[in-house]
């Protein structure tokens, strides 16, 4: 589904990423570990399209398509879906108003009539069930005033709502206490299928009790250091970075 | 000659001495009215308008039409047990202290903050206006829509008096019928006693070659409150003095503006809001959203005078250009005379957020959508502060129809 090559970004002339290869099937969920300022976070960035980031070499293929080539909403309909780590808000949008028109716009791009109100309503209270999110929340601007856990809630609805193929999640257990991590990873965790694939970028093996992965990767210095299964993470855990550095 | 002519003569007096301000004044320094000298005097000539139809539709109001700056009796809808009427019909039908009191409105002093040469000679002039006097504990059951249609020279002169805890609101609305040169001169003054309320709305959207000067004058007495909402669309030039004396303690106002312009269209507001007395609150909020060659001025003062302890006052103006040929010159001002105050003040000046479009775009939502929606919000978010659900909706079609858009977002608006 996602095949990143030799992939080399930097930010106002520092090199950020120095060669990332990673390759993504439909039905795995990975996790991308490493210390501050490794990478980890631009390299969710770059795949959703962010502006300010620029790549020097190396390419991203998803879908057999150049994914480098495509907007930030062209993405979007692709099915690429980023949450983020730090939700924005927008004050006089109206939350629902913005996900229906991006549900339609994708049902544009791939030649679906669009949902009507009742049919996207029903999706819409069926899905914030599914992170237990308030309902008051759906008619309120986005992300204004919510506290640091409900935007992150809120980040899980819409990937629910727009049922991405291939969900970022950037640092999406930061800021949570542990009953609002069980909700938000329990919502992922009715989310994956044989036919998605979830890119999960974390500091801590903490969320990976809660979503397990099949790969686990490091990332340090801007190139994944070191792949492993789920029991990487736990040796991070224990003997923190600077070990696989030394390794690599 | 009665008091009131005799005002008015006093006012002529002020006007022949003032003449009309130039772009040597340091408060028209940006707004040039000169194209319009020749228009001020103009008589009117009778109109064929038929105001019928005319306006916001599906109020539920009191109505006092304007043609020109002429009561047009047959398309208006007056109560009949209240103060509500045009100038002559006040003039001929009171006296005594309720006439004494009217004709304050017209005394016009030329140390008064602002005081310009149209406004002295609106106060000499002016063909008619409202009259409205609302006794003390009585609630307007409707809203009173005051609604001049112009297409021509026109002077009008309100005045609004609401006794003690008397309760209104006030929709003026300005439009013209056809592009042609004319001069719209206007004046509200307005009185509130102790506890009054006054909801006030001016929503201007004259003709394309209008010009709309206007000068909104409240003096506040114990605990009343004056909440506008001035919404600028039209015309080619508009000039608004917005005047707020919180005489008394415990009183409150808030102003909120809106701008939406674009070709080259030229508006000016100047606030001045006088904290003259304790305990008094002032929430002032412009936003403008600017394209094409328009240029917006915003000044708004704040005083805080000596005695006016335990002050609050904000103010803020936000201001969106669109086009790199747009123009504001933005100045909001405070001068405190004593240290027991809150007060906040600032100005932005920007293009949309980066953060908020690429979060709309990774949602699926056009880079264009995104930003004609972020474009709406802003200007939209000034508008929330509106409780009349009718007059909202109306402004928010005009404001988004004077906005680039696409159709998909209109959907996102009305859903």
């Amino acid at each position: 589904m996602l095949v990143v090559q030799d992939l080399h970004a930097e930010v106002d002339g520092k090199a950020i990423l120095k060669g990332i290869n990673l390759e993504v099937n439909a039905g795995e969920v990975h996790a991308i570990m490493g210390p501050n300022g490794s990478g980890k976070s631009t390299l969710a960035n770059v795949i959703a399209g962010r502006d300010g980031y620029k790549i020097t070499s190396g390419s991203v293929t998803y879908k057999n398509k150049d994914l480098l080539e495509m907007s930030p909403e062209e993405r979007a309909w692709e099915g690429v879906f980023l949450a983020f780590q730090y939700p924005v808000e927008i004050p006089g949008v109206n939350n629902t108003y913005l996900l229906k028109a991006g549900v339609n716009a994708q049902r544009k791009h791939q030649g679906l009539d669009a949902l009507d109100a009742f049919d996207f309503m029903s999706i819409v209270k069926e899905k914030a069930k599914l992170v237990e999110l308030d309902p008051s929340f759906l008619s309120r601007s986005v992300n204004e005033g919510f506290s640091g856990g409900e935007k992150k809630r809120n980040e899980i609805f819409q990937m629910a709502v727009l049922n991405p193929s291939l969900a970022l999640l950037d640092e999406t257990d930061s800021g949570l206490d542990i009953d609002a991590l069980r909700i938000v990873a329990g919502g992922v965790n009715k989310l994956r299928s044989a036919d998605n694939a979830i890119v999960m970028v974390t500091h801590y093996q903490r969320l990976l009790n809660y979503i397990e992965p099949d790969f686990v990767h490091v990332l340090a210095d801007g190139k994944i250091q070191k792949t492993g299964d789920k029991s990487l993470a736990l040796e991070l855990e224990e003997r923190g970075y600077d070990w696989v550095k030394e390794e690599a | 000659m009665n008091l009131i002519e005799q005002t008015r003569q006093q006012a002529d007096a002020l006007f022949n001495q003032l003449g009309l301000p130039s772009k040597r004044d340091e408060h028209w320094k940006y707004t040039d009215v000169s194209a319009w000298a020749d228009a001020l005097q103009a008589e009117p000539t009778s109109s064929n308008i038929k105001a019928e139809n005319l306006g916001i539709a599906d109020l539920d109001v009191y109505r006092l039409v304007f043609i020109n700056g002429v009561f047009d009796g047959t398309s208006s809808n007056l109560p009949h047990d209240i103060d509500i009427l045009p100038m002559s019909e006040f003039l001929s039908t009171h006296e005594g202290q309720a006439l004494e009191a009217y004709a304050r409105l017209f005394d016009v002093q030329a140390d008064a903050p602002l005081m310009n040469g149209f406004e002295a000679y609106n106060a000499a002039h002016a063909t008619d206006g409202a009259a409205v006097c609302l006794a003390a504990n009585s609630k307007l059951d409707k809203p009173l829509y005051i609604l001049h249609i112009n297409n021509q020279n026109n002077i009008v002169r309100h005045g609004f008096i609401l006794g003690e805890h008397a309760e209104a609101e006030i929709i003026e609305h300005f439009i013209g019928t056809d592009a042609q040169r004319g001069l719209s001169n206007m004046a509200s003054h307005i009185i509130l006693q102790d506890g009054a309320q006054l909801q006030h709305y001016r929503l201007q959207q004259e003709s394309s070659k209008q010009a709309h000067i206007a000068r909104v004058d409240v003096k506040q007495h114990q605990h009343s409150t004056y909440t506008l909402h001035a919404v600028e669309l039209g015309g080619a030039l508009s000039r608004v003095d917005v005047l707020v004396n919180l005489a008394e303690q415990g009183a409150s106002c808030a102003l909120h503006g809106l701008f939406v312009l674009s070709g080259r269209q030229h508006v000016d507001h100047h606030t001045r809001v006088d904290h003259t007395a304790p305990h008094c609150t002032s929430n002032e909020t412009y936003r403008t959203v600017l394209d094409g060659r328009s240029h917006a001025v915003f000044n708004g003062k704040i005083m805080v005078h000596k005695d006016a302890i335990k002050t609050d006052s904000s103010m803020s103006n936000g201001n969106i250009l669109l086009s790199k040929h747009a123009e504001i010159d933005t100045k909001p001002e405070l001068e405190i005379y004593n240290d027991d105050v809150l007060c906040a003040h600032g100005a932005t000046v920007g293009q949309l957020d980066d953060k908020q479009l690429f979060y709309m775009r990774s949602r699926g939502i056009s880079q264009e959508a995104a930003q004609e929606l972020l474009t709406f919000a802003f200007a939209d978010e000034v508008l929330a502060a509106m409780n009349n659900d009718v007059v909202r909706r109306y402004v928010e079609q005009a404001a988004f129809a004077k906005l680039p858009h696409n159709e998909d977002i209109e959907g996102m608006l009305t859903t």
